[in-house]
């Protein structure tokens, strides 16, 4: 199949792999217009390489995504307040 | 294969409205008017500090990975906005403007701290697939769905493989893939075109696999 793939890209009959790769962003993101998209997917069909590589590059995204979450401090807007109070010539009650 | 019928399925995250949302900006308490911000009212600036404080400190603290210098620069940013929102035009949503310059704040401290990341940028390009005449040199392994969700030090992992990214990929990845901004909204806030996020954040997103790669291989069995 990776032969396949080959010649097809060697003709100009199909993009090849390097071509696919770069247009992996705008396909997770749903960016690519129709026919671009057409063609990346009859080519993600075929070529186990890019489809193995696809799988990666989402779970390499939802791995990102669920990374630990930041504590924030209590209190964090009510000491930015301050600040600016301090600083900024703001209303000396919180309430205003 | 996932069908990309649906807009973003990896984020699902709106579109940036421009100029729809640029008359208020929603906070908790109900919308926030930006005439009353542009007019210098400290009610309506202080929701606003009230509305996006946790946030911003989060993408602050995930820049520098200090959470008491990531104070001072949340509080530096509100100040800055607050003096200068007569400068804001209006061509972007209000909290991307106040993000764009508490991530400016946050990356002038980074390079003057000189934290800097372990990989250079000519690392991330070598850290892209390989390809010979257009094709992959080499398959791909397929990663062992038990190690990729299972993994006990996964989140680590990231988390090392995020703040080892140099400073241009780590911000991108931070506000795409972590908070979720658009691409749009990434690209005001950094100051570039939303193909130069997509670039970034394509050759970040490679990096960073490569980095997981190893650990997310089935183990041989013995």
């Amino acid at each position: 199949m990776k032969f396949l793939t080959a010649l097809k890209t060697a003709l100009g009959l199909a993009p090849g792999c390097e071509k696919v790769n770069e247009f992996l962003a705008e396909y997770v993101e749903g960016a690519l217009d129709e026919t671009t998209r057409a063609h990346f997917e009859a080519h993600m069909n075929m070529c186990k390489c890019c489809d193995h590589y696809l799988d990666q590059y989402r779970q390499t995204i939802e791995m990102t995504r669920q990374v630990e979450e930041i504590p924030v401090p209590a209190e964090l807007a009510e000491h930015t307040l301050a600040f600016l109070r301090k600083n900024a010539n703001f209303p000396s009650s919180p309430q205003g | 294969m996932e069908s990309t019928e649906k807009r973003d399925p990896v984020h699902g995250a709106p579109p940036d409205e421009g100029d729809l949302v640029t008359t208020t900006a929603e906070g908790a308490e109900g919308p926030i008017s930006l005439e009353a911000l542009m007019a210098g009212d400290e009610k309506a600036f202080e929701q606003l500090v009230m509305q996006e404080s946790a946030r911003l400190f989060r993408v602050i603290v995930r820049i520098i990975g200090d959470d008491d210098e990531a104070q001072s620069i949340l509080q530096e940013t509100f100040l800055q906005a607050y003096q200068r929102m007569s400068t804001f035009r209006r061509e972007s949503k209000l909290t991307t403007w106040l993000y764009a310059i508490g991530i400016n704040l946050a990356r002038a401290s980074l390079r003057k701290s000189r934290r800097i990341s372990s990989l250079e940028d000519q690392e991330v390009e070598r850290m892209q697939p390989e390809f010979n005449r257009g094709m992959f040199v080499d398959t791909p392994a397929v990663w062992d769905p038990a190690r990729v969700t299972e993994l006990s030090d996964r989140q680590q992992l990231v988390r090392k493989g995020i703040d080892q990214l140099p400073e241009d990929y780590n911000s991108v990845i931070i506000l795409r893939d972590i908070e979720e901004y658009s691409t749009e909204e990434v690209a005001r806030m950094l100051d570039i075109s939303p193909g130069a996020v997509r670039v970034r954040l394509h050759r970040a997103r490679g990096a960073l696999r490569k980095l997981l790669d190893p650990h997310m291989r089935r183990m041989p069995r013995n």
